[in-house]
């Protein structure tokens, strides 16, 4: 297992250490500038990244999925999605059961979270599944999973830390040395000396500037880099891309907006829960490749379901030029042939119509929200919530009265 | 010491080490395996115990398909009774529930009573979920011989496994003409 | 969810596999954008008339009435008309969250004859047999 996730990760290593990198200068330069010692800075700047990671560490799920509002749910409350991420977890060869949740919201979406694959969570959104026949919905899960197995969720929330720590650091930094050098009086008394200080503090202010420009565009990239790898892991756990490509696209028509989610959060999503008209394809600041993109090499893996046709089909629609998925990754997995169609009289499982998945979907929120559901004589359903006052409700369509 | 000593207790100290992990790699790999076997063993059971309560929900409505019911009962004991009995004999009895059932499942078609009864609509979705853990599991189970025979066979970890008893493991061939062979459903 | 018209709690009614929010004080109808979606694709009349985004795009009526707060994302809703003969007034939520329908809008529009082809047609008379009832 970790042969596989190191090559994958060799170049996402490198990214982050380049944060880090950043991080420790700008810690030296706010010692410099502000504290006159560099090492004053300096450890400054560790222990607020430290204490920021320890709590990322330790309470980082609970806190992203209290913040996304999702509620936790058991193996009778959905069987269906409960399958699928257990056919999911068996594919992968996860060790533990993931928990599921689900986010009451029309929008489509989807995170995983946990820092380790011991301590894994899946979370959809209500939308999600009203709207995702099983082949898509098994696509998405497989795609959330394959970021707990490949450690993305852990390495995604340490990279968030790190880009979090510079950011704060850099805008207070920024602020000081501004004022400062309106405000504050001469430290140093010789004019060269002066001088000098002023190079520096110019070069630091310029560098403080930057750093949160430059940390956002490595965040990006690495995320990105997370997202392609997910897509084809997906697709070699379902050995059927299709079923991803096409939640894809029907994740991309969708207009709702997720409500829960947040500039920091958004990463940890399937698609980004953000999205402006006309972005452009390859666009720098964005933490997700276009989905358009995504589904294209998808629908281009024609031969198998391993990291070779992704990454091939990656090419193909990239015009030639470098991967996406490290050599190292493409060679660990052997060919992988693609699931075969289904023939023609083999009978599916009847899939669920999309009012019935989308009722099946909103009693279990009325469940999770105590509601108390009446079953009216004449076919109508009343649903009541839990704080409704009055001790009796007429059935509006024939008129029978029920007492809550 | 001279230097050259230092310099062979460093190579001696890397190549041991170098030993130490791949025969751990090795191990975890095997027992990766085992464990997926173990899931396959898992879903084929839960397989099993959930056809006499699909036979037992069917039943009631299906009155003249007696002899497709007794089909999937007998191939359902025909499995359990094969459990154990090596890979060969175990693929084939359980590629012929495979049929047994989805030629049950065709037949559900006529049935639009069954097709509406909660019970039955659970039921179907445990045994399509069943089938396709069973065939992740297998799917999981050859991915992981294929890494563990691919490391007892390359070098140099070949040369670990061979000094230390790792031999290469047999895949799960599926018997892809009884597993994957439409129902040929007669209305005669 | 608390009633646009007079803040008491809603309840669920669920017809036919349709959701619609109820109010028992005021007899209030909330149609909720999804839902409406879900009812138009069971009649298999996507897109047409009565989708959210063309009473979205339609100028505003005029009206005096008290503009109402829509009960899902709290912007101003506006007004828009529906039916013929005579048009009701009724509240569209500006973001796409669903339509209301306050209590005395429902009765003129279940007195109306739709022509029964088109979606809002569809709407009016599915609003009527869910609510034959309705005080």
């Amino acid at each position: 297992m970790w042969e596989q996730i190191r090559a994958n990760q060799i170049r996402s290593v490198i990214l982050v250490v380049a944060m880090g990198a950043l991080l420790i200068l700008i810690g030296y330069f706010i010692g410099v500038a502000l504290l006159d010692s560099a090492i004053a800075g300096l450890i400054i700047t560790l222990v607020i990244w430290l204490v920021m990671s320890l709590i990322a560490f330790f309470r980082g799920d609970s806190i992203f999925l209290a913040l996304s509002r999702a509620r936790k749910i058991k193996r009778d409350d959905h069987p269906r999605l409960y399958n699928i991420v257990e056919e999911m977890k068996i594919a992968s060869g996860l060790e533990k059961m993931p928990d599921i949740y689900i986010i009451d919201d029309p929008a489509l979406n989807a995170f995983a979270t946990g820092r380790s694959p011991e301590r894994a969570s899946v979370a959809v959104t209500s939308g999600l599944l009203q709207k995702l026949n099983r082949d898509e919905l098994q696509g998405v899960i497989a795609h959330e999973i394959a970021h707990v197995k490949n450690r993305d969720v852990l390495l995604m929330s340490m990279c968030g830390v790190l880009l979090g720590t510079i950011v704060i650091l850099a805008f207070f930094a920024t602020r000081m040395l501004f004022f400062g050098a309106i405000f504050g009086g001469r430290r140093s008394s010789s004019a060269g000396g002066g001088q000098a200080q002023l190079i520096i503090l110019a070069i630091g202010i310029a560098f403080m500037i930057l750093a949160p420009i430059f940390a956002y565009l490595i965040y990006f990239a690495i995320s990105r880099k997370r997202e392609y790898l997910a897509d084809a892991t997906s697709a070699l756990y379902t050995r059927y891309p299709e079923g991803l490509a096409s939640a894809l696209e029907k994740l991309g028509g969708s207009k709702a907006e997720l409500k829960s989610a947040n500039k920091a959060t958004a990463p940890m999503y399937i698609i980004n829960p953000f999205r402006k008209k006309g972005r452009a394809a390859a666009d720098l600041t964005s933490t997700h490749p276009p989905i358009s993109e995504r589904v294209r090499i998808l629908r281009s893996m024609a031969g198998g379901a391993a990291f070779a046709d992704y990454e091939n089909a990656y090419r193909q629609v990239h015009k030639g030029g470098k991967g996406v998925i490290s050599p190292a990754a493409v060679a660990s997995v052997g060919a992988v042939g693609l699931r075969a169609a289904e023939p023609e009289a083999a009978p599916r499982e009847p899939e669920p119509s999309k009012v019935e998945r989308t009722r099946e979907v909103s009693d279990l929120m009325w469940k999770l929200n105590d509601y108390k559901t009446i079953n009216c004589a004449c076919g109508t359903k009343l649903k009541v919530p839990p704080k409704f006052k009055s001790g009796q409700v007429k059935c509006p369509h024939c008129g029978r009265i029920h007492s809550v | 010491m001279p230097i050259v000593g230092w310099i062979i207790i460093g190579v001696v100290v890397v190549l041991v080490i170098i030993l130490f992990a791949t025969y751990n790699s090795l191990v975890r790999l095997r027992n990766q395996a085992k464990n997926a076997w173990a899931q396959i063993d898992v879903q084929l059971k839960r397989r099993h115990d959930l056809i006499p309560n699909l036979v037992e929900t069917v039943r009631g409505y299906m009155k003249h398909e007696r002899e497709t019911l007794e089909a999937v009962t007998n191939a359902r004991n025909m499995a359990q009774k094969a459990v154990g009995g090596g890979v060969g004999a175990q693929s084939k009895a359980e590629g012929e529930l495979s049929g047994a059932l989805s030629k049950l499942l065709a037949v559900v078609e006529n049935y639009p009573d069954l097709k509406a009864n909660q019970n039955f609509l659970a039921l179907q979705e445990e045994l399509t979920s069943t089938e396709n853990k069973i065939s992740f599991s297998r799917q999981f189970y050859n991915d992981s011989v294929l890494k563990y025979n691919n490391k007892t066979q390359m070098f140099p970890s070949n040369v670990v496994a061979g000094m230390t008893g790792f031999k290469a493991s047999e895949f799960f061939e599926v018997e892809v003409a009884a597993e994957r062979e439409a129902p040929k459903v007669s209305f005669s | 969810m608390r009633c646009p018209a007079c803040g008491n709690l809603m309840i669920v009614v669920e017809h036919e596999n349709i959701e619609l929010d109820y109010c028992v004080n005021c007899s209030g109808v909330w149609f909720d954008a999804g839902e409406l979606e879900l009812f138009l694709e069971t009649m298999e009349l996507e897109g047409t008339s009565l989708s959210l985004d063309d009473i979205l795009t339609s100028p505003e009526a005029e009206s005096a009435e008290k503009k109402r707060k829509c009960p899902i994302c709290g912007g101003k809703m506006k007004k828009a008309t529906v039916g013929h003969e005579p048009e009701v007034l009724i509240d569209a939520c500006p973001r796409g969250d669903g339509l209301w329908f306050d209590s005395g809008e429902v009765g003129q529009l279940i007195t109306q004859l739709p022509e029964k082809s088109d979606s809002q047609g569809r709407v009016i008379t599915f609003l009527g047999e869910v609510f034959t009832a309705r005080d």
